[in-house]
């Protein structure tokens, strides 16, 4: 996918997720481009690691920085003690009509990851982002087993809320199935 | 006589550099004396004549400083019991020494792999999948440094020197335990790395720019270890991530902006001055001619054998001889007739199309031919903005939430097109004639 395309799903999700009552800050986009790209393969090609809050990428990192300098996206103060949200801009608002096939195109996508994440906060966030990493890891591994290695990368994760973002995420592919069969 | 256990190097940033005789033999070693030929700034002395130093003296800057700082936040009152069972790497004394050694050796070694010249453009000068930290990485764990590691006692693990030395980032086949991630963000880190404080106050003193200084004695003093400051309200009770990270106590707060502010100055006058950059990419263009199929080697050997002498060398030796490869491109390096500055997005322009930039490249490169026009595009990387903030109450709170000055911290960047000087007044008016044209952008079609 080129950069500009890249630009408008970013800002496309951005804005879903506020809608959805989203924070917006940069672990909620880390996250939500997460589900985009691996549950609902959307090829944003974003290299991940599991790294701050679970899986985390550097290039998106870094490609959020580069929007900010080329005012699509702006950030947004909050009070003490949290922080900040990130924006899409005019400017990004202006490019989304430039690129009405590719936001047609990933439109279902964007609005099933918004609708799944868009009100959740980053601890949630985090365990369910984990938990998909962890299921693409083990490749289709038990429950109990992703909740323990769950466990064990994040300690601060009970084995019970481990177990419940397993299933959540069990639920999450199995009704995303269908859009991914979908040739975009 | 008592055989002498410290080493003592002047340095003009921090008066004095100490090692012991372990890390002494690391700066002994071919690996790190080659720094010594490596230019912390490319070509930058081009312009600014003073910026000759090398990496170098900058390793043993940041070797310096990472110590420095990790006295201050292991410091028993600086911990909190939290922060001390988070991270088990200074639980005691025995680990904390280990990991100490191990951070200062990381540090000295974490740009053993730089190309000469410090070249950036990693991706076009070596091998599909190879960057500099993949060979600071071979090199750490490389025959002649592992005998050091060891011998040391207690012995040094090299997968432990590698992940401090070039980060989760670049060790992305490494999982790194929340305190590994500490101690290699004291190294690497965007906001508070020793890396950048050590090449913004070197920089700045060896250019004689003054904006990169800063306060960082103060700075360091008031660094911490504290756990991230709540993302969203969605987390009242704190039962969701405690990762720790570094961050500042409050009174600091202001030493915190102005390395940051340093950071934006120096990019903006001297890291991405047009001047620079395609001197930069001049020698590229050269390198990518002259260098057997293109890119540098990777074996060790290969690479510990180019240094900056041989390609001065062969800059002045294919500069003067028109049948020598490189040679267009050497000449205007070492002739100082560099291209020129043709076409810098205007924020109108990037409000049309925010590849503006591109757009007119790829057109004044039909219209002129590729060989007369240069594009450089760059926006500064990473995060810098965010870092938990040490409160007087004794709370973590988001820094951009306690500070104007990061909450609207402008960036760095560049997007420029370059044209031979000989083409610069023609070019010119060919592109008032048709950029309206050539910045549009289309609709994407059905």
């Amino acid at each position: 996918m080129k950069r500009l395309q890249r630009a408008v799903i970013l800002a496309e999700l951005a804005d879903r997720m506020r809608k959805h009552g989203s924070w917006c800050g940069e672990t909620h986009l880390q996250k939500a481009v997460y589900f985009l790209q691996e549950l609902l393969k959307v090829p944003l090609e974003y290299g991940y690691i599991l790294y701050k809050h679970g899986p985390f990428s550097f290039d998106l990192r870094d490609e959020i920085t580069e929007l900010r300098a080329y005012e699509l996206f702006r950030l947004e103060p909050r009070p003490i003690p949290y922080g900040p949200s990130l924006a899409p801009t005019q400017n990004a608002e202006d490019l989304k009509t430039r690129f009405t096939k590719t936001l047609n195109d990933y439109r279902e996508h964007l609005v099933f990851v918004a609708e799944a994440l868009g009100n959740k906060g980053v601890a949630d966030l985090e365990r369910l982002a984990t938990a998909l990493y962890v299921t693409i890891e083990a490749k289709n591994g038990g429950n109990k087993a992703r909740a323990d290695r769950i466990h064990s990368l994040k300690p601060h994760v009970t084995l019970e809320s481990a177990l419940e973002a397993v299933k959540e995420v069990d639920e999450m592919r199995e009704t995303a199935k269908k859009l991914v069969s979908e040739p975009a | 006589m008592l055989k002498k256990n410290l080493h003592e190097i002047r340095d003009p940033i921090h008066v004095f550099v100490r090692l012991d005789s372990t890390e002494r033999k690391v700066l002994d070693s071919r690996p790190f004396q080659r720094l010594r030929h490596i230019h912390q700034l490319g070509m930058t002395y081009l312009l600014y004549p003073g910026a000759t130093h090398r990496r170098f003296e900058h390793s043993l800057g940041v070797m310096e400083l990472a110590s420095r700082v990790f006295d201050v936040v292991t410091r028993p009152d600086a911990l909190t019991d939290e922060i001390r069972n988070l991270l088990p790497e200074i639980a005691d004394e025995d680990k904390r020494r280990y990991w100490r050694r191990v951070l200062r050796m990381a540090a000295l070694c974490h740009d053993l792999g730089h190309l000469p010249f410090s070249h950036a453009a990693e991706k076009e000068l070596l091998p599909e999948g190879w960057d500099h930290e993949k060979l600071t990485r071979e090199l750490i764990c490389g025959r002649e440094l592992q005998d050091i590691w060891d011998e040391a006692t207690p012995p040094l693990r090299n997968g432990d020197l590698v992940k401090l030395a070039v980060g989760p980032e670049k060790a992305a086949d490494l999982i790194f335990t929340p305190g590994e991630s500490v101690l290699a963000e004291i190294i690497v880190g965007d906001a508070f790395g020793v890396d950048r404080m050590d090449y913004l106050l070197r920089d700045s003193h060896h250019t004689g720019v003054a904006y990169g200084r800063f306060d960082h004695y103060r700075l360091i003093d008031t660094l911490r270890i504290l756990t991230a400051p709540p993302s969203d309200t969605s987390e009242p009770d704190r039962s969701g991530s405690r990762e720790p990270a570094l961050g500042v106590e409050e009174g600091g707060l202001q030493s915190a902006e102005a390395l940051l502010l340093a950071r934006y100055f120096m990019y903006s006058q001297v890291y991405l001055h047009p001047v620079r950059r395609i001197y930069d990419i001049h020698l590229r263009d050269f390198l990518r001619e002259w260098l057997s199929n293109g890119v540098f080697p990777t074996d060790l050997e290969g690479h510990l054998a180019w240094t900056d002498n041989e390609i001065g060398a062969a800059l002045s030796k294919s500069s003067g001889d028109s049948s020598q490869k490189g040679h267009e491109h050497s000449r205007r390096i070492v002739s100082h007739e560099h291209f020129k500055r043709l076409y810098v997005p205007s924020g109108d322009d990037l409000k049309i199309n925010p590849e503006a930039g591109l757009a007119v490249f790829s057109c004044v490169k039909h219209d002129f031919g590729s060989e007369k026009v240069r594009y450089d595009q760059y926006a500064e990387k990473g995060q810098v903005y965010e870092f938990p903030v040490l409160t007087q109450e004794n709370r973590s709170v988001s820094s951009t939430s306690i500070s104007q000055v990061l909450g609207s911290m402008p960036l760095a960047s560049v997007d420029c097109v370059f044209v031979d000087r000989k083409l610069l007044t023609k070019a010119k008016s060919w592109l008032a004639e048709h950029k309206a044209s050539i910045i549009r952008l289309e609709a994407e079609t059905p």
